[in-house]
């Protein structure tokens, strides 16, 4: 099976709530793939870590092969701690090992006892304080380079009040000046080296939302987030954002490939509105549309970044039949295009009609997947929408 | 005037703006030139810190501090080296955009009000810095003869050609705004102020772009004190205290926030009128012109929430004029 989109244990917990646990599942390419489940399923939730928005708390994303949600599991998170405070302690322990091979006799100077104490207890803080990985690894080499290039400094412009060093002379400690200078370099670039490489390889670095955008991901909201006050048009140029190249130096000078560039922007949203229904309401402000019309322009600005999967957060929510009949028929023409739909629905007869394949969720676990019809009759299911015994009533 | 197409409008309003040193207005025509100078100085802060508030939706309370850098960057280059003036504007716009980024950079990530509250900090930070580093900047004495920008051999002097320069900067500025906003980048501003969520899904970088909005405010504000250290000769820390930023979002929110126009409209009726209020009020009462800005813009709040020009009603007939664009291109195919 060709997946475009292969989710592998993925959980998420919030403060004591597991919203998503252990729920793993593939999208087919060209396919329409439901999602379903009651009310605080850990739809919208799923949605949220495949886009980026929610960092999960285990598990890993792979949008066509490629991984957008790194590999998280207990033991290499364990790990990637340990290195981080193996990385923190030796930094700590530098200074004074640097300090005694010195200036022996500065060791115990007041102010460099507090500057120690300063330091160390920003250096805790930080560690305590953020639950994060990889903010984690960044501010620990943030502060290692602070505040050994802070103590290098202090240390370079007190060199007179400190006195003749023993056993080393004038000379000699003037000598020490590009060493240790020398040393904090070397000493920041290994530590550089020893958590990009190491935990790059081992944790892996985070993509954005607008990393995942640019990829070739696209979703629409299940409250609808448009951007009111700024025409239709305006609206489905944003969504291909992602897709544009221009800089803003292009932008003051209006370059010629910036002008050619906004015209096929341009055409191409005209093709999205036509696409979706809305060539007539170009020209007007999004926050004048109806409802059912926002829905669809918001199906639009998706479409406008070239999305190869297409997530569709209750699309049909609070429409009349007409207007979910038509959007059916939408949703069946972006498929035809070769576009993957992963959608969320309430919307039985919706849902049946549509997909190709449908995952169940409740309470956050995956209880069933399969073809419409499989799971019209799979007991869990029914179960999760009405209650034990409803099964077996039916039955 | 209401139906012309903004282009004749524009060019209409700039005839105008030209021809004005040359009316016929009697023995008040220095007086009125300054006033207009420094209307239009404060629409040119205006436009400046208009992208930030206005176009990405921070609130910043610290422009004044850009301000105050793009001053002294200016006096103390004038005083120390002679630079001039043509070099010292890219310098200055270059000093405002690099403090832009090292404020915004850590603190972008910050939201709202607390947001808010650092800008605030730096814009006091640098007024304390200004004042208290007597070596580089003479501190609450000031920095006098700063000597005013030479075009073409000639020391400029009098009011009308100081306000042909402003005039000059004011359409640079312009020029960068308006074609800044009507790009990739300026359509990334306003998905960030209207949604931060769907806008990140649409593909922006928020961290990349706030930034750049914070870096074309804040060298905008740094040349428009560029001129004012030229202009006026003499720079003091007084002159970039917090109130300057309250009055330049003050224009802001009364013109409409996040229009062009409208904050250029706000800075046009505003400043003179701080003037007409100090000809109007007893001289005691001079300092009761904040209360009288204070009660238009409640008066605003209630009538007009939106501002002169409201950004949407501006967005509406930009829709409207590619709207037509588009027709009369599909009419020749």
């Amino acid at each position: 099976m060709d997946a475009i989109l292969r989710v592998r244990r993925l959980s998420k917990v919030f403060g004591g709530l597991s919203a998503l646990s252990q729920v793993s599942l593939e999208v087919e390419t060209g396919k329409i793939v439901g999602i379903i489940g009651p009310n605080g399923a850990g739809k919208t939730t799923l949605f949220n870590c495949l886009t980026g928005l929610y960092y999960p708390t285990e598990g890993q994303v792979l949008f066509q092969e490629r991984s957008v949600v790194p590999e998280l599991s207990s033991r290499k998170a364990r790990l990637v701690q340990r290195l981080s405070w193996l990385f923190v302690i030796v930094s700590l322990a530098w200074a004074p090992l640097f300090w005694s091979f010195f200036l022996p006799r500065t060791f115990f100077k007041v102010e460099l006892t507090l500057l120690a104490i300063f330091i160390l207890s920003i250096r805790l803080v930080v560690v305590r304080g953020l639950r994060e990985f990889q903010i984690w690894a960044w501010s620990t080499i943030f502060v290692f380079i602070l505040g050994d290039l802070y103590l290098a400094i202090w240390w370079l412009t007190h060199l007179a009040s400190l006195g003749p060093v023993p056993g080393l002379g004038a000379p000699l400690a003037y000598l020490a000046l590009p060493w240790s200078f020398l040393a904090v370099v070397s000493c920041t670039y290994l530590g550089w080296q020893l958590l990009l490489r190491e935990v790059r390889q081992l944790y892996g670095f985070r993509l954005g939302p607008d990393a995942i955008n640019r990829l070739g991901v696209a979703r629409t909201f299940q409250n609808i987030r448009l951007f009111l006050t700024l025409s239709v048009l305006d609206n489905v140029k944003i969504g291909a954002h992602g897709k544009m190249v221009q800089k803003i130096w292009n932008a003051l000078c209006r370059t010629r490939s910036q002008r050619e560039e906004e015209a096929k922007i341009e055409v191409e949203a005209l093709e999205h509105l036509r696409f979706v229904g809305l060539e007539q309401r170009a020209f007007d402000l999004s926050g004048a549309l109806a409802y059912g019309e926002q829905r669809r322009l918001e199906l639009a600005r998706a479409l406008a970044s070239n999305p190869r999967l297409l997530l569709l957060d209750e699309p049909a929510a609070g429409m009349n039949p007409q207007e979910s009949a038509r959007l059916m028929q939408l949703i069946r023409k972006i498929r035809d295009q070769g576009i993957t739909v992963l959608i969320i629905e309430h919307d039985m007869k919706v849902m049946m009609n549509l997909a190709d394949h449908i995952y169940a969720l409740d309470h956050g676990v995956l209880i069933a997947h399969g073809t419409p019809d499989e799971i019209r009759a799979d007991p869990k299911v029914i179960e999760a929408y009405l209650g034990r015994g409803s099964a077996d009533a039916k039955s | 005037m209401a139906n012309m197409s903004p282009r004749w409008k524009f060019l209409a309003i700039l005839l105008l703006a030209v021809v004005l040193p040359w009316l016929p207005l009697g023995s008040h025509t220095n007086y009125l030139l300054r006033v207009v100078t420094t209307a239009i100085l404060y629409m040119i802060l205006a436009l400046g810190l208009n992208i930030v508030p206005g176009f990405t939706g921070l609130l910043d309370l610290g422009y004044v501090g850009f301000y105050g850098i793009g001053a002294y960057t200016a006096g103390l280059l004038t005083v120390h080296y002679n630079l001039s003036f043509w070099v010292i504007l890219p310098l200055a716009a270059l000093n405002g955009a690099i403090w832009g980024i090292l404020l915004g950079a850590p603190t972008l990530r910050l939201t709202g009000d607390y947001f808010a509250i650092v800008t605030f900090g730096f814009s006091e930070l640098v007024v304390l810095v200004i004042r208290n580093e007597l070596w580089l900047t003479r501190g609450p004495m000031g920095l006098p003869g700063i000597s005013p920008p030479v075009i073409f051999g000639h020391a400029l002097k009098l009011d009308w050609e100081f306000y042909y320069l402003v005039i000059l900067i004011l359409m640079l500025v312009l020029l960068v705004v308006t074609r800044l906003e009507d790009s990739r980048l300026g359509r990334a501003w306003f998905a960030i102020r209207e949604d931060e969520i769907a806008a990140q899904c649409c593909g922006v970088n928020l961290i990349r772009y706030k930034i750049i909005a914070f870096a074309m405010s804040a060298s905008i504000g740094a040349m428009g004190g560029a001129f004012f250290a030229r202009w006026f000769k003499f720079i003091h820390p007084d002159m970039f205290k917090f109130w300057e930023s309250i009055l330049v979002l003050c224009l802001i929110v009364f013109g409409g926030m996040g229009s062009i126009a409208g904050t250029m409209l706000g800075a046009l009726i505003l400043i003179p009128l701080s003037e007409i209020l100090r000809a109007a009020l007893p001289q005691a009462m001079f300092s009761a012109r904040y209360l009288i800005y204070g009660l238009i813009l409640v008066l605003m709040m209630r009538w007009r929430p939106a501002g002169l020009i409201p950004f949407d009603k501006e967005q509406e007939s930009k829709a409207a004029r590619v709207r037509e664009r588009l027709a009369t291109l599909g009419g020749k195919e």
